[in-house]
């Protein structure tokens, strides 16, 4: 390790408890295609979520395709404008930054995505790869730049004669290792984790996993963790976010969510995951959701999940639900716990 | 269920498929030997590229011009599928062998109704009219639960949500009530909501009509909540064989433990990976293809492709740890 990674750790493991990211009520509005004269119409694809991630914890975004989990992890990198609510970062007001103002901030967040095969230029060799970022934020010169480079590839096990070589040499853990690499040249603090596993397979998932371990342990990142894996969302985060139709439908610290989950498609959605144990399998109930998910540009009025929703009453269609205390450590949006 | 439960449906033996490419000859299943019985689901686990998908394709000849097949023999109800031709093939694939592709978005075709596809094996298999071919989708599409059937006929693919899609699929699938039902990897491309819907309708269906079912997967809880035997592929090569308790919890192979291991526990211990990669097909090792990743490879894995050693009564394992002569030498090891 050189120098200034350990103390960029050292610097940041003397704040821990420190919030790092924040979400205030944030909603992210598409415009959807529409005649001249007749009323605009958005697409609701975050409508109202608050969330906070602590320094150096891990936060898992849990919910079904479309249901706006990827749009919260983009906006908090600024890559969508808001039409309303406050992003913080470090406890700074980032939600209309310009981009020049943004550029400091740039450096310090991050994101690995989800298709390891898409998500690298095939065009260029991988020590390119690794030093877009550093090109881009004017981080690190010449010998160092290179120095650099070598230290990030074999950080995620890579070896530095892997460099001069292209995208389409690499197997898709390996391709997920570059990404990695890549995300860490601008020593970011913050790195949003886009479905990092789901195309790998199932024995090269623990590896990635591991190496995002590890690296949270060395220099102590925050990560937000979106995937639709559930057991290894329980596996990685600290607290866990439900998503449901734009909204967040449950947040608990992770355990309490696992073992004491409350919010109606909570309960539906972990019970649907199939469990690695014939025994334990044999005997879970699914509970099976009829239907499928209403579409975003004309959601149910009141509460999202109304719709298909085994306890929904009246109120459920009048009002909707908003995020409360349960206790310290668990929050959910449903009528059921007033 | 019909009273012939348990009977060999489908039997494959020493079953061999390779490729013609640019870059040479890819072997991509070499030598897998199974069966399937009557009424049971059989799942078959590996990873991308071990050759589950191929071996599938090579029973129903559904393989592409490049591709070479042998195999001793693979027979279905007794009958000789190698030596048919492609019109004899004809009269089974749809119709006594059905099978579910992974992608739903891609295996419907986009420019026909949702009516078409259905009717039409309904109408080349069972010779029924258009009318009778049109009342029994409409029968299959409630039978799979998709909410207003008589819309959704007239519908094409691309108006109707992924699950909706699948369903559509397994209902093409079932309607001329196969004797096997070969699934691949059908809800890889589902969420977990949408793939519990799915998974219950084919164990439904499987009661129902008293189909035996292949499925494809990678997820071992998918084959831990529906399968009842297994089979464990890596390398175009039969690692294990065994019921679900066997694979689980009397694990006879390294790479099935290092599956088992890397899945996330509730305990959250830390996960133990497989390192490395799988070999490359083009050029596949001549012992062991798992000796490179294995955590007890010996020398003679490195030489010799180890047989399949018996361990149970339907359960046997391809590792050299089981044989007499290297038991005899360093004991038994714990996997």
């Amino acid at each position: 390790m050189t120098t200034s990674m350990t103390e960029h750790a050292t610097a940041n493991m003397s704040v821990t408890e420190k919030t790092c990211i924040e979400a205030q009520d944030l909603k992210i509005h598409f415009k959807l295609k529409s005649g001249f004269f007749s009323k605009p119409r958005y697409l609701k694809a975050v409508d109202g979520v608050s969330f906070s991630i602590t320094q150096g914890k891990t936060m898992g975004l849990v919910g079904e395709s479309g249901c706006g989990k990827s749009t919260v992890g983009r906006a908090l990198l600024r890559l969508y404008d808001p039409a309303g609510g406050k992003i913080l970062f470090n406890g700074e007001d980032i939600t209309h930054s310009s981009d020049a103002q943004m550029q400091p901030y740039r450096k310090k967040m991050q994101m690995i995505f989800q298709d390891p095969y898409t998500s690298l230029d095939p065009r260029k060799n991988i020590r390119d790869i690794i030093a877009e970022p550093m090109w881009a934020l004017r981080l690190y010169e010449g010998k160092e730049r290179e120095d650099r480079i070598r230290e990030l590839i074999e950080m995620v096990g890579l070896k530095p004669d892997h460099l001069n070589r292209y995208p389409h040499e690499f197997s898709g853990g390996q391709r997920q290792r570059i990404g990695i690499a890549r995300a860490l040249a601008a020593e970011p603090e913050f790195i949003v984790c886009d479905e990092p596993i789901s195309a790998l397979d199932v024995s090269i998932q623990a590896q990635v996993i591991n190496i995002l371990e590890e690296l949270q342990e060395n220099f102590h990142f925050t990560y937000l963790f979106i995937s639709h894996d559930l057991s290894m969302v329980r596996h990685i985060s600290s607290e866990v976010g439900v998503m449901y139709l734009g909204n967040l439908v449950e947040y608990a610290q992770v355990d309490e969510l696992y073992d004491n989950m409350m919010h109606p498609y909570t309960k539906s959605l972990l019970s649907a995951v199939p469990v690695a144990d014939p025994i334990r399998a044999s005997k879970s109930q699914r509970i099976i959701l009829q239907g499928d998910v209403p579409s975003p540009i004309d959601p149910p009025s009141g509460c999202p999940f109304r719709t298909r929703c085994a306890y929904a009453k009246d109120i459920c269609a009048k009002e909707k639900p908003l995020l409360q205390n349960i206790n310290d450590k668990h929050k959910v949006a449903c009528h059921l716990y007033k | 269920m019909s009273e012939k439960t348990g009977e060999t449906l489908l039997e494959v033996k020493n079953l061999r498929t390779s490729f013609q490419t640019d870059a040479g000859i890819v072997q991509s299943v070499r030598g897998i030997s199974f069966h399937a019985n009557r009424g049971e689901s059989l799942g078959i686990v590996g990873e991308s590229g071990c050759g589950k998908s191929v071996s599938m394709l090579s029973i129903m000849r559904l393989l592409a011009d490049n591709a070479h097949l042998k195999a001793d023999k693979i027979l279905f109800n007794g009958e000789d599928l190698l030596h048919k031709t492609a019109k004899e093939m004809r009269s089974i694939q749809g119709n006594r062998i059905g099978m579910i592709f992974q992608d739903p978005m891609t295996s419907l075709n986009p420019l026909f109704t949702v009516e078409e596809q259905l009717c039409n094996p309904l109408m080349r298999h069972l010779k029924l009219s258009k009318k009778e071919a049109k009342a029994r989708a409409l029968k299959m599409l409630e039978d799979v639960g998709i909410p207003s059937p008589e819309k959704r006929l007239s519908q094409f693919p691309h108006e109707l949500s992924g699950g909706m899609r699948q369903r559509v699929m397994i209902a093409i699938a079932m309607c001329c009530q196969p004797e096997l039902l070969i699934a691949d990897e059908p809800t890889t491309a589902l969420d977990v909501t949408i793939q519990a819907q799915i998974l219950d309708l084919m164990a439904h269906m499987k009661q129902e009509y008293g189909t035996s079912v292949i499925l494809i997967t990678h997820d071992l809880g998918v084959i831990a909540s529906i399968c009842t035997r297994v089979l464990v592929m890596y390398s175009g090569l039969v690692m294990e064989e065994g019921s679900i308790e066997d694979i689980f919890y009397r694990t006879g192979h390294p790479y099935t433990a290092g599956l088992l291991a890397s899945i996330p526990k509730e305990t959250k211990e830390k996960l133990i990976p497989i390192y490395g990669t799988p070999p490359d097909l083009l050029n596949p090792p001549k012992g062991c293809p798992f000796t490179a990743r294995c955590p007890h490879a010996m020398e003679v894995c490195r030489q010799y492709q180890p047989p399949l050693v018996p361990l149970g009564e339907h359960h046997s394992s391809a590792c050299w740890l089981h044989h007499k002569s290297v038991k005899a030498k360093i004991g038994e090891v714990k996997l």
